[in-house]
Formats: C-alpha cells, sequence, structure tokens
C-alpha cells in the first residue's frame, strides 16, 4: 500500500513500510535535505517539520501517519527565505554551525503562529530543541523580532519549493 | 533538489537524482591555463574569473565559529573585492593553507582556536599581493605609473576616471610576478576588518540548502548504519543472523569493519602495534536507505566480546584518580620558589581542596558520518572533515594508498568541537565502500556517535596552600591527575623532565597562570585507560581553571577579603589582566550591592595558545538568583581582550555560544563506563543546555592593539568556577565535582525572565 501526502504544496507517494521514519522518508526519498537527524528519539528536534501546521518531531513519526496530512519543511517556509522568523535568524545571525537550526525554526514558526506576541514564559516553555552551540540568546531575540514585524507576522506561508 | 511531484517508489534503486550539492567543495591547485581557463588563481585563496566573480578560498573548515565569513572578510578587504559578490570555497593542496600547531610540520587543520591568529597576516598578505598585481596589469594596461591607479569595490580606477574590472584584468595579472611583501591596508582604511559582517552561511542554514555532511549525495551512493562493540577493547565474535539480515528490503551488505585507529595523531592515526586488518570491532549494514540500514541493524544478532579491559567501570577510574592524589610524588610540570618547604613548615594552617571531573562527550549536533568511495586503490571522501591532512593519512594507512591518492571534500561541519578532526569515523566508510564496490555513506547513530566518541579526559585535582600575613597565599602546592590526552594520542607533545614526562593540556591555564605567587609546585600525574580522548573544545583548561580559580575564591574567603579585590591584588603586575577584570567589575557593578536573593560569582582567565601563540584575556561574573530552594543562573558577563577583532559579531556570538556549552558541562555533561564501555548513549541521559536555561549573557570587548588572538575556547573555563563562587556566596557549600549536583540549579522559568534578558 502507498501513503500519499503533500510536502510544500506538492504531492508525494511513498511505497514501503508504514513505519519508515518520516523525516528519512523526505530526506532520502524527496531529497529534501534541510531537515535533520539528530538523535533518532525526538529529543532534539532538528527532524522538526509542520504537519497540518503544527510542529512534529518527524525522526519518531511512521510515514502511515503522514497519509493525508499537509507537510512543510524548512525549504517550504517561504520561497525566499522569507518568512519572518528567517528574516529575524538572519537580521540577528542566529545560526553557528546551523545544524540544530531547520529545526529550530520550524519551531519558532509554530509557536509564532500560536502566540504571535510570545513572552519570555512562552518561548521558555514552547522551545525546547536543543543548541549545542547554545545560540538560545540570539534564538530568542529573533523570535521577538519575527513577532514584531508585519502584520501576519505568525502565519505560516506554505510555499511550493 | 529533486521535483516532488513526481511520485517515488521504494523499488530498492538508489536515488535517481543525486547530485552533489556541496556549497564547500575541494578545488584542486591548478595554475592559470592561459585563454582556455575561466578561472585565474591569483594568489594563494583568491581565484578570479575572467567574468569577475571572486571566489575566496576558505582553508580552514565551518564549524560553527564564522571562519566561512571571517577569514574570507580579510582577504576581500586587502584586495578590495566587491563582498556582496564574492563566492567561498573550501581549498586544500598549497604550503599557506597549513598551520604549525606545534613543533611538528605544518597541516591543515582547524583546532587550538589558531585559524584567524595564524593566518591573518597570511590572508592580508595574499589580498594584498593580489590587488598589487591587478593594479600593476592595470597601469601596463593603461600605460600610466601604478602611483595614478586605486582599487575599489573589484575594480581599478586611474586619474582619468578610467576603470577595469578585476575580470578583465585577471587574465593578465595572473602572469605577472607576485610582490613576495605587498603593502597592506592602513587600518584606517578597513571596510570590512572589524566591523560586525553579516555571516554569509546564515541564508542558506536558515533555508535548507546548507550542505552538512550528513547531507551528501554523490551518484551510486548507498547508505550504511553501524554497530560497534561495547567494550573500547571488545572485537567480533560472530553475526548470527547475516542471512535474515541480507533478506531484509534494500539491504545489500553486511561488512565487517576491522579495529580503526582513534589515537597517535603523531603517526596520522596508524593502526596500533598489532593490529591486525581480520580484527574487527564494528559491522555495518549497507542498504539502499539509511534507515532501512538502521532497521536492520537494529535487529542484528551480534556478538562482541570485552577484550581486556572488560572491567573498566566508573569505580575503577575514581580509585585511580584517589590513589593519584593521594601520591608521593607526580612529575613536576613547574616549581617556583620553596613551595614544598613551606607547606611543611606550616601545615597546621594548610588549606586543601580536592576536585574531580569525569570524562564527557563531544556531542555535536550532527552525529559523526562520512561519505567514501574507493575505486582502483584510490579515494574520495566527502563529509565534516575538520582536518584534511590527518583524514588523508589515515585513510591511507588503513587501505595501503598513498595519502596524496585521497582526495578530501569537505562539507560544512554540524558541530565538531574537535571530534571531527579524528578521522575513525571516515576510515569505517572508506572500509564499508570497499567491500561493495560502491560509494556509501556512513553515519553513526546518536548511540554509536555518543558511545564511540574520543572524550575530553577526566581530572582530579588537589591544591594545598598557605596563605601569608596579609592573606594572600604564600606558598601553593597543586596536583592534577588524570588520563593524559598527550600520552594517548600525542606523545611527541609531551615534556619530558628528569622526574618523566608530563602534559601540558593537564595544567592549562594553571601550571601558566597569572597571579602573584612567591612559591608554587604544579605537579601531574597520568592515570592511563583504554578510554579513546581527544581534544575538546577548551581542552584541559576546563577543569584545571576549575580547581585552580575555585582555590582562589576558597582562599579569598578564608582571607575575608573581597573576591574582585582579592583578584586584583594578585593580578597587580599584570595591566592586561586588570583591564579586563576592571571591565567586567565595572560591567556588572560588583562594588554596588547585589539585588535581594541575587549572589555573584567573579573569575579570571588568561588563555595561552598552544606554545604560547596567543593570549586572550577574559574575566567572567556569574550573578545567580535564589528562587524557592534553588539558584537560577541569571546573567553573565563576559569581559575579553582579543587583540584586534575581525568580526565583532562572530566574536559575540562565541562569547554568547561559548558561556552556554561550558554551561552543559558544568551542570549536566558526564560520561560513565561499565563493562569497559561508556553507559550514556542519547540525550535522554546526557542533556545539553536548553532555552529556558539560558541566562543573559552580556559581553564586553576590551579594546587592543594586539594583533586578532584566539578566540573559538577562551570563554568556557571561567565559567564553572563564577558559578561556584556565586553558590559559595549565597549558601557556603563549595562544589568541587563537575557537573554540579542536579538539586541546586534551575532555570529561570517564571515572568522575571523577561527582566534578566
Amino acid at each position: 500500500m502507498s501513503v500519499t501526502f503533500t510536502v510544500n504544496g506538492k504531492p508525494a507517494e511513498f511505497d514501503g513500510p508504514e513505519d519508515a521514519p518520516l523525516l528519512w522518508v523526505v530526506r532520502e526519498h524527496l531529497g529534501l535535505t534541510g531537515s535533520k537527524f539528530g538523535c533518532g528519539i525526538g529529543a532534539c528536534g532538528a527532524c522538526t517539520m509542520h504537519i497540518d501546521g503544527a510542529a512534529q518531531r518527524t525522526c519518531i513519526m511512521p510515514v502511515l501517519m503522514a497519509q493525508g496530512r499537509q507537510i512543510t519543511t524548512i525549504e517550504g517556509l517561504s520561497s525566499n527565505t522569507d518568512h519572518p522568523v528567517q528574516k529575524a535568524w538572519i537580521e540577528f545571525d542566529v545560526p553557528q554551525c546551523g545544524y540544530c537550526q531547520s529545526g529550530m525554526i520550524m519551531a519558532a514558526a509554530a509557536l509564532l503562529h500560536r502566540h504571535p506576541n510570545p513572552t519570555d514564559r512562552d518561548i521558555d516553555r514552547e522551545i525546547t530543541n536543543l543548541c549545542r552551540c547554545a545560540t538560545y540568546a540570539r534564538i530568542r531575540a529573533a523570535i521577538h523580532l519575527a513577532a514584531n514585524m508585519a502584520p501576519g507576522a505568525g502565519d505560516e506561508t506554505v510555499k511550493a519549493k | 533538489m529533486s521535483s516532488i511531484s513526481r511520485r517515488f517508489l521504494l523499488t530498492g534503486a538508489a536515488l535517481t537524482t543525486a547530485s552533489l550539492l556541496v556549497p564547500i567543495a575541494m578545488r584542486p591547485a591548478r595554475a592559470a591555463t592561459g585563454t582556455d581557463a575561466a578561472d585565474y588563481e591569483i594568489t594563494d585563496w583568491i581565484v578570479i574569473a575572467a567574468n569577475g566573480e571572486i571566489t575566496l578560498g576558505l582553508s580552514q573548515p565551518e564549524v560553527g565559529q564564522g571562519s566561512y565569513t571571517v577569514l574570507p572578510q580579510i582577504l576581500a578587504d586587502e584586495l578590495d573585492a566587491d563582498w556582496s559578490r564574492v563566492k567561498v570555497r573550501f581549498v586544500t593542496g598549497r604550503p599557506a593553507y597549513k598551520i604549525a600547531f606545534r613543533q611538528e610540520a605544518p597541516v591543515q587543520k582547524e583546532g587550538a582556536s589558531m585559524s584567524t591568529t595564524v593566518l591573518y597576516e597570511r590572508l592580508r598578505t595574499a589580498g594584498a599581493a593580489a590587488r598589487d598585481v591587478l593594479v600593476r596589469a592595470a597601469a601596463q594596461k593603461w600605460g600610466v605609473d601604478v602611483a595614478q591607479c586605486r582599487t575599489e569595490n573589484g575594480f581599478v580606477v586611474n586619474t582619468h576616471g578610467e576603470t577595469l574590472s578585476y575580470g578583465e584584468l585577471a587574465p593578465a595579472a595572473a602572469k605577472l610576478p607576485l610582490s613576495v611583501t605587498p603593502a597592506l591596508k592602513h587600518s584606517d582604511k578597513f571596510q570590512l576588518i572589524g566591523k560586525p559582517v553579516p555571516r554569509l552561511d546564515t541564508p542558506a542554514k536558515c533555508n535548507g540548502s546548507a550542505i552538512f555532511g550528513i547531507d551528501v549525495a554523490v551518484p551510486d551512493m548507498l547508505n550504511a548504519a553501524i554497530k560497534s562493540a561495547r567494550s573500547f577493547t571488545g572485537q567480533l565474535v560472530a553475526i548470527k543472523n547475516e542471512a535474515e539480515i541480507l533478506a531484509m528490503l534494500g539491504v545489500r551488505a553486511v561488512v565487517k569493519i576491522p579495529v580503526v585507529a582513534v589515537a597517535n595523531e603523531d603517526a596520522g592515526f596508524k593502526p596500533a602495534e598489532g593490529s591486525r586488518p581480520d580484527h574487527y570491532n564494528a559491522v555495518c549494514v549497507v542498504a539502499d536507505h539509511f534507515w532501512q540500514a538502521r532497521r536492520a541493524i537494529d535487529l542484528l544478532d551480534v556478538e562482541f566480546d570485552a577484550g581486556t579491559d572488560g572491567d573498566l567501570s566508573t569505580a575503577k577510574i575514581n580509585a585511580m584518580l584517589g590513589a593519584a592524589l593521594n601520591a608521593e610524588k607526580g612529575v613536576t610540570a613547574l616549581v617556583e620558589g620553596r613551595p614544598r618547604e613551606i607547606l611543611e613548615e606550616r601545615e597546621a594552617a594548610v588549606i586543601e581542596r580536592r576536585f574531580l571531573l569525569p570524562h564527557i562527550a563531544h556531542a555535536p549536533m550532527e552525529p559523526v558520518n562520512a561519505t567514501a568511495n574507493y575505486r582502483d586503490g584510490a579515494v574520495e571522501v566527502w563529509g565534516p572533515i575538520q582536518a584534511v591532512a590527518a583524514c588523508q593519512e589515515a585513510v591511507a594507512h588503513a587501505v595501503g594508498c598513498a595519502a596524496a591518492d585521497v582526495k578530501v571534500n569537505v562539507t560544512f561541519l554540524g558541530g565538531s568541537f574537535g571530534r571531527k578532526i579524528v578521522p575513525d569515523f571516515v576510515v569505517q566508510a572508506v572500509h564499508a565502500s570497499k567491500a561493495v564496490g560502491r560509494p556509501v555513506k556512513l553515519i553513526r547513530s546518536r548511540e554509536e556517535d555518543m558511545q564511540h566518541d574520543v572524550y575530553r579526559p577526566n581530572a582530579a585535582g588537589r591544591i594545598r596552600a598557605v596563605l601569608d600575613d596579609a592573606g594572600y597565599p604564600l606558598a601553593v602546592h597543586a596536583r592534577v591527575a588524570g588520563q593524559s590526552l598527550f600520552n594517548a594520542t600525542r606523545k611527541s607533545w609531551l615534556e619530558h623532565t628528569p622526574e618523566g614526562v608530563w602534559d601540558e593540556s593537564m595544567v592549562d591555564g594553571l601550571y601558566n597562570q597569572s597571579y602573584r605567587l612567591p612559591n608554587f609546585l604544579v605537579e601531574t600525574i597520568d592515570t592511563p585507560l583504554p578510554v579513546p580522548v581527544y581534544f575538546m573544545r577548551s581542552v584541559g583548561s576546563t577543569a584545571a581553571v576549575f580547581f585552580w580559580e575555585s582555590f582562589i575564591s576558597d582562599l579569598a574567603q578564608h582571607a575575608k577579603i573581597d573576591q574582585y579585590a582579592y583578584r586584583r591584588h594578585l593580578l597587580a603586575d599584570d595591566p592586561s589582566a586588570l583591564r579586563v577584570l576592571d571591565a567586567v567589575a565595572q560591567a556588572c557593578r560588583w562594588d554596588a550591592a547585589p539585588a535581594p536573593e541575587s549572589f555573584r560569582g567573579i573569575s579570571y582567565n588568561c588563555y595561552i595558545g598552544r606554545r604560547g601563540r596567543f593570549k586572550t584575556y577574559v574575566a567572567e561574573v556569574v550573578e545567580l538568583e535564589r528562587i524557592a530552594e534553588r539558584f537560577a543562573i541569571r546573567r553573565i558577563y563576559c569581559a575579553v581582550d582579543p587583540g584586534l577583532v575581525v568580526n565583532p559579531n562572530t566574536l559575540k556570538a562565541q562569547i554568547q555560544g561559548g558561556i552556554g556549552f561550558a554551561l552543559t558541562n558544568t551542570l549536566k555533561s558526564r560520561i560513565t563506563f561499565s563493562n569497559g564501555g561508556a553507559d550514556q548513549s542519547n540525550f535522554f541521559d546526557y542533556d545539553l543546555l536548553r532555552m529556558d536555561e539560558m541566562p543573559a549573557i552580556i559581553p564586553i570587548i576590551v579594546p587592543s592593539d594586539r594583533p586578532p588572538q584566539g578566540f573559538g575556547e577562551v570563554v568556557l573555563a571561567p565559567v564553572a568556577p563564577a558559578v561556584a563562587q556565586a553558590l559559595l556566596h549565597a549558601t557556603g557549600r563549595r562544589l568541587d565535582v563537575m557537573p554540579f549536583p542536579d538539586d541546586v540549579f534551575r532555570a529561570p522559568a517564571d515572568d522575571t525572565n523577561a527582566r534578566a534578558r
């Protein structure tokens, strides 16, 4: 049986074991390597994508659960690296090694969708992705900056890539 | 990127759209070949295309520290290139790209915070030489004197207002001899150096297009997972269900992997004496897709033995350390004055403390991985490789080819902190490729990465002192025991004395400390272990400076003297030290009473690079706030004198990130051992600092006339002792063991957080 879903606005289909992790289906079968592997147990968040707009750690998500869903990866968050979160990340030069940042940006974008003006407490509670380089200070500042950008800052733009 | 409107059927075939999407790619050195060549290598690092595109070579891997921007920035400034249009590519193959870390031959390698310090002058000279030869080419073309020409933003302009682009001039410039001593710009004229230039790699790291080692895809590539013996001395006994594994979906091969060297960098990570190609300690499953390989390896029924050191355990290790601290004598690293005699004479007044640090793991967010293609006795590899030469040598040793026949392609590294210098993970990929006759990308699971790391060594300290009548240290005897890094992997770096050998890294920041001390003895004792170890960001200073600064804090308390004043007194002869110490004290208003429930700790260290190549002065203040029964780390002030700051943006990021990294070490990191191997395996039992635990960081950059000094590692060591001192002020409790106990600290996690940011 095959699993059909949408990735960044385009249809996709996977014929294979139902429990293949969505992260690896997206990385290897769809060639979208922006989402990363960090732990394989859902602990670090490097694999975060949006499933119907909600942040999800996909290293532990069986592809079967993607059936009929709209998946957005970092590549599809915007068409020109111009989602407010991405613009804020660039403004403050958030990434160091950068490996966690795809997941971090997806988590931040999802946070802003739910909390367009998050407090530091909201950020503490909702951003649990790990960053080994400890870029947390700039992540926090960039989330606040993104929240303060043009109206609709928290809206997710699902653009085809 | 592949189009996702196509259906992707799982047929067992390799990816059909594989292409190498590596923004940092090796560029073989080649001379300008005349009019047919599209590109002209003008100098080391600088390639100018006939169409005007300027490619700046990056010879130091981008591990997060910002080399991808900072080093090209230096070139571009001297060159007067149009920064908005430069491209960056990784380069190898020239002597200028090599750094001498100590007494051995120079190599191309990133580490020891050397990159900017060592390369600054070379990069400026290359940029200036290129500008000079472009000007001469233009002057020739115009028939004018060079004095009538100047450069601006990728053009040579003459006094008549005529312009020629660097692209137009490149063919002619490439033929002119370079000046050996080109005039460097006066610092007044810097356009980029000293400015907070935004990082070039940020957009790619924000949109998923940056290629890390784990993202590499080459034609015909297979993917592999690996399972290793738990014990560091263990070997493969039997694979019991190979046929069943081979029958699993997508699986192509089960490959036994020989024991690969993780030590002896002196010999290019040559396999140890007595090792044989049929000594295996790991098994790979090679499949079409990584998830298939991983599923299969998780079902692999494999038996390993424990080998000679199957009884390795933390209890044994700590017993060794305890015995070493109690031993009669160690190897003397430094002796000044009459410390032993004075301590003996005044035995009753001796203040003593002991300290303990565990091994810790690098845990880069990108687990180690490599892609290798072994074909016809030559090898090409791709991956997050921090040292090109070490990789070539290790692969050459392992498969019997020449190092020059190993082509190395370096991607972005998803963190390293020293881990990705050791090329064991590359050699394993090469073995897998050799076995299957196709390129193989071997990715370690987090468990494999963590349990087969090359750990930062453990350390124990014992420090004894007596005070003079004013309360300052009169005589100090410090001993550090631990697994010697140099003895394990860099014997040529050991110092030789009649008493024996000692390892400088074990006493980084202690034996070369800055406080005025009339009588001082520093000893080391090596407690060798079969644990694989390697350099990790900040090396031995993470231990020795914790011990030393904590001890100084104790002495100040005994003497009932303020911690800042105490250090100030002991650094009275060191104006550079005082500048940063005063700067941090001023920034946090040390002299003013702290807010209620707020407690502060201050620390100082001068980070001295290997062989004294640089000195970076650092002073930090940590502010704790008591919340209920625990303490939140609210703010950390960090004053630095790093010499000339090439890029204040990346420097401040290193301050923030370095302190955060140190807090993970201080509060959480430990590797314990049992049954010959490491216990921790993933982030559930090896936690990292999280967003809610990160304090506000206030960086203070003290201006300096000195050239750029090393920076990637320097802010780590003072963090732990400053935290400990603040807690000492708050509770009187001493923290002697890292990681600090988990009943003390907490995340702020309340609404007052906003105020602290």
